[in-house]
């Protein structure tokens, strides 16, 4: 009972300082529902589309301005500009103003009807990494149906039907399959794991914040007697209701993604609420236990930030963990987003049973026990340390 | 006399700033909070980086086969996948089910169907499909087999194409399988590698938000240190706002010149990651650069009451800075609102002028836009720290004023 009671008096303790602090509302509300708004706002298009390109027409012929109608009527590419050229073309790709550009020499025409291999050039810029991947997916589809429309006229000469000719052409064709995300959304492939990275990321620094707060403005000790000097109690209070609210953001953001954005989800929406609060109480674990290694509030949220930021890379949502040096795949196991993203991957996206992922669940549970290791240290810091400085 | 006045004047400025000059340089060894994040960090997190993407391409994704056909010009294809650098053919299934299964103990990332009409289709002159499934939580593996059976479905198309045309000469093979030669050329960066392509991007962003917070940090320390909660500390009073603001620029300004080197010279070079621009090129934009990155750091400084809050406002920023930098989304799907509050910020055009110069060799005079938006930005940033400090000085000024006053007071009593 007398437990109980003390329990509810640092909740309450907890709840007032989180209510007047703007410092909470700012990074527990405000900003991680701005970054929310910000990323799925600015990937809104899904897939970029009608990237500007150019064309360098040496040639000046049908033939080359047949390829320039096929090239332009390609999705991801838009001819916006003519250049005399190459080294006009590729100073407006060096400022951006085109991603690539079509080269087709002087006598191509010529050299075509003359059976003489006329050789056409695609140059995109690859330093620009969506962009460059996706104007050469174009490329590579219109140069087969440029091969193709250079062949036709011979074999139609010949009497063979349309099909017949495509079947000539082309007997292999590639029916690629982009399982759970067939329109390469780019929003959904980067935001449904970039948001919760970036939302773990202020778990963590605002936990240490929060226990590191304590010590700098002196009300550690208060805090103690209010928990009747256990640091358990302390601790449960004090996590308690910011694991609710942030357990309310990663619904949010989970809500607004799966079901307004309609991405795509191959679990209950139940299981999505259960990750987002694992991911939840893993982030605290870490950023208790990051505090408890450096009990001082500038240290902790320091360490924390550079960890946390270091998860973007290391999730391997964008370049693979699998192609990293070993050491970094091992390394990858200590980031709770990681843990996040594999089970997002394996269930969420791809609907593979959950014991598929049980491992990442595992590694979820330890981030989460984390702060037992250092419960005892932190009780001593609470009750001796004085803020210096 | 006259002249002789305010050349004393000046000397006594300039000693003035070399105070102010030496006591922030100690500040940013002694505090270790202000030297994790100026010289720490800038240095190892580069090279963490740098370790990271150094793979800097996806290789031989591992892929299940089902082979429906099992003859040989499928047994073909499938040799001839396995031989590319995109993909590697880890074994077979015998259906859809079990590939998935594959996929999902992540021991594969793709499934390549082969379909039973493979042979017979090819040999009646029907097009044949051959489906390819790919895990799609990684973009760069649908990428790379994509790419790969492409690729191989091309050439083998284009090898049954000679065989039938029946042609005499090894021309008129070359001819029936390619009308037409294409080929593409990625410029700028030749192997299409991650890591030459997101990391100039990072270094650069690195320096800004290490000077902010280190700048916020160092300037949250005098606050908290100094009686009156004030940036500019009482004895500083009589120094005036450009003693201040140079003293402390500069201080900054040496550090990070060391900083910058090793962040844009030497990592690059020890990993190896592709550099065209010209030393002199890179330096001339580093220098606006920083010196913007210090004034906006100097002016955000004053508005920050703890230290710790800088650190929330950084990290804060991070991601999605690069995200406006238009190296990660193309710029040109980026709406007006967002690249109008991306001006805000150096990096933006830090980012875009040291990608062009560093990876696309770029010359200064063809940064030009960026260039004068760095100096504008210096130019704006200097004046709204020079605001901002005299802000600072009044208030301490009062603040010392009031308290005197008190004492005063309380004497009389």
């Amino acid at each position: 009972m007398k437990t109980l009671h003390a329990l509810w008096n640092v909740l309450v303790a907890e709840l007032a300082l989180l209510a007047t602090k703007p410092v909470y509302w700012f990074c527990m509300l405000l900003i991680p529902l701005f970054l929310i708004f910000y990323f799925t706002n600015l990937m809104e298009k899904g897939l970029p589309k009608d990237m500007p390109v150019a064309i360098v027409d040496l040639d000046n012929s049908k033939t080359s301005r047949t390829l320039m109608r096929m090239l332009d009527s390609y999705q991801s590419a838009h001819i916006v500009a003519h250049y005399a050229s190459i080294s006009d073309a590729r100073k407006a790709t060096q400022d951006a103003k085109i991603y690539g550009f079509f080269y087709i020499p002087q006598g191509t025409e010529e050299k075509m009807i003359g059976g003489r291999q006329p050789m056409i050039s695609f140059y995109y810029n690859a330093s620009v990494m969506i962009a460059g991947s996706l104007i050469y997916k174009d490329m590579r589809a219109i140069a087969t149906m440029a091969q193709a429309a250079m062949g036709q006229a011979k074999m139609r000469a010949k009497g063979m039907s349309d099909k017949d000719i495509k079947a000539q052409i082309q007997p292999i064709v590639i029916d690629a399959h982009a399982t759970n995300n067939p329109f390469l959304n780019y929003s959904m492939y980067l935001n449904t794991t970039l948001i919760p990275a970036c939302i773990a990321l202020f778990i963590f620094i605002v936990t240490a914040y929060s226990f590191g707060g304590e010590l700098k403005f002196g009300h550690a000790k208060k805090m103690m007697k209010t928990a009747n000097n256990s640091i358990a109690i302390a601790m449960t209070g004090k996590m308690v209701p910011q694991t609710i609210i942030w357990t309310i953001v990663i619904w949010t953001y989970e809500y607004w993604l799966y079901y307004a954005n309609a991405f795509t989800h191959n679990c209950s929406f139940g299981f999505l609420m259960l990750l987002g609060l694992l991911l939840v109480l893993a982030s605290q674990g870490m950023g208790i236990f990051m505090f408890g290694i450096f009990p001082s509030m500038r240290m902790s949220m320091s360490i924390g930030a550079l960890w946390a930021v270091l998860s973007f890379s290391v999730t391997g949502f964008t370049f693979p963990v699998t192609s990293m040096d070993t050491a970094i795949q091992a390394m990858s196991w200590l980031f709770p987003v990681r843990s996040h993203y594999m089970i997002y991957q394996i269930h969420v996206l791809n609907g593979f049973p959950a014991y598929y992922a049980l491992s990442y669940f595992f590694a979820l549970i330890c981030f989460t026990l984390l702060p037992l290791l250092v419960m005892s240290k932190i009780k001593r810091v609470m009750q001796t340390y004085i803020y210096i400085e | 006399m006259k002249s002789l006045n305010t050349y004393n004047r000046f000397l006594q400025k300039v000693n003035d700033s070399m105070k102010i000059f030496r006591q922030e340089l100690i500040l940013v060894f002694k505090d270790e909070g202000v030297l994790i994040f100026f010289i720490l960090v800038p240095i190892l997190y580069p090279l963490l980086y740098s370790w990271i993407y150094n793979n800097e391409i996806v290789k031989e994704v591992p892929a299940v086969v089902i082979d429906n056909s099992n003859t040989p010009l499928s047994r073909e294809f499938i040799r001839k996948l396995d031989a590319t650098q995109g993909v590697k053919i880890i074994g077979h299934a015998n259906n859809l089910e079990e590939g998935k299964e594959a996929i999902a103990r992540q021991k594969s990332r793709g499934i390549i169907n082969i379909p039973k009409e493979f042979t017979t289709d090819i040999i009646h002159g029907k097009q044949t499909f051959v489906s390819i499934y790919t895990d799609m939580s990684g973009m760069l593996y649908y990428k790379s087999i994509l790419i790969a059976a492409t690729d191989v479905s091309l050439a083998m198309g284009a090898d049954l194409l000679v065989k039938k045309a029946g042609n005499t000469t090894k021309r008129e093979d070359q001819l029936t399988k390619a009308p037409l030669k294409f080929q593409d050329v990625p410029i700028f960066n030749p192997a299409v590698g991650y890591g030459s392509y997101l990391l100039p991007g990072v270094l650069v962003l690195i320096i800004q938000q290490t000077l902010l917070l280190g700048i916020g940090l160092s300037a949250g320390t005098t606050r908290e240190n100094n009686r009156y909660r004030g940036l500019v500390p009482v004895e500083h009073h009589t120094h005036g706002i450009y003693s201040i603001i140079f003293g402390k620029g500069l201080c900054y300004f040496l550090v990070y010149s060391i900083i910058a080197t090793w962040i844009t010279l030497i990592v690059p070079h020890i990993f190896n990651f592709i550099q065209m621009g010209k030393a002199n090129d890179l330096i001339g934009i580093l220098f606006p650069y920083l010196l913007a990155c210090i004034f906006f750091g100097m002016t955000l400084s004053t508005l920050i009451r703890y230290r710790e809050n800088v650190i929330l406002f950084v990290v804060f920023t991070s991601v999605p800075l690069l995200f406006l930098s238009g190296l990660l989304w193309p710029e040109t799907s980026i709406s007006g609102t967002w690249r109008a509050i991306s001006c805000l910020f150096p990096s933006t055009f830090g980012v875009n002028a040291f990608v062009k110069i560093r990876s696309m060799g770029a010359t200064l005079h063809e940064v030009k836009f960026e260039y004068i938006a760095l100096w504008a930005q210096v130019a704006v940033y200097f004046l709204t720290s020079c605001l901002v400090y005299t802000i600072e000085i009044r208030r301490s000024k009062r603040m010392q004023k009031s308290r005197l006053q008190q004492v005063r007071e309380e004497n009389m009593i």
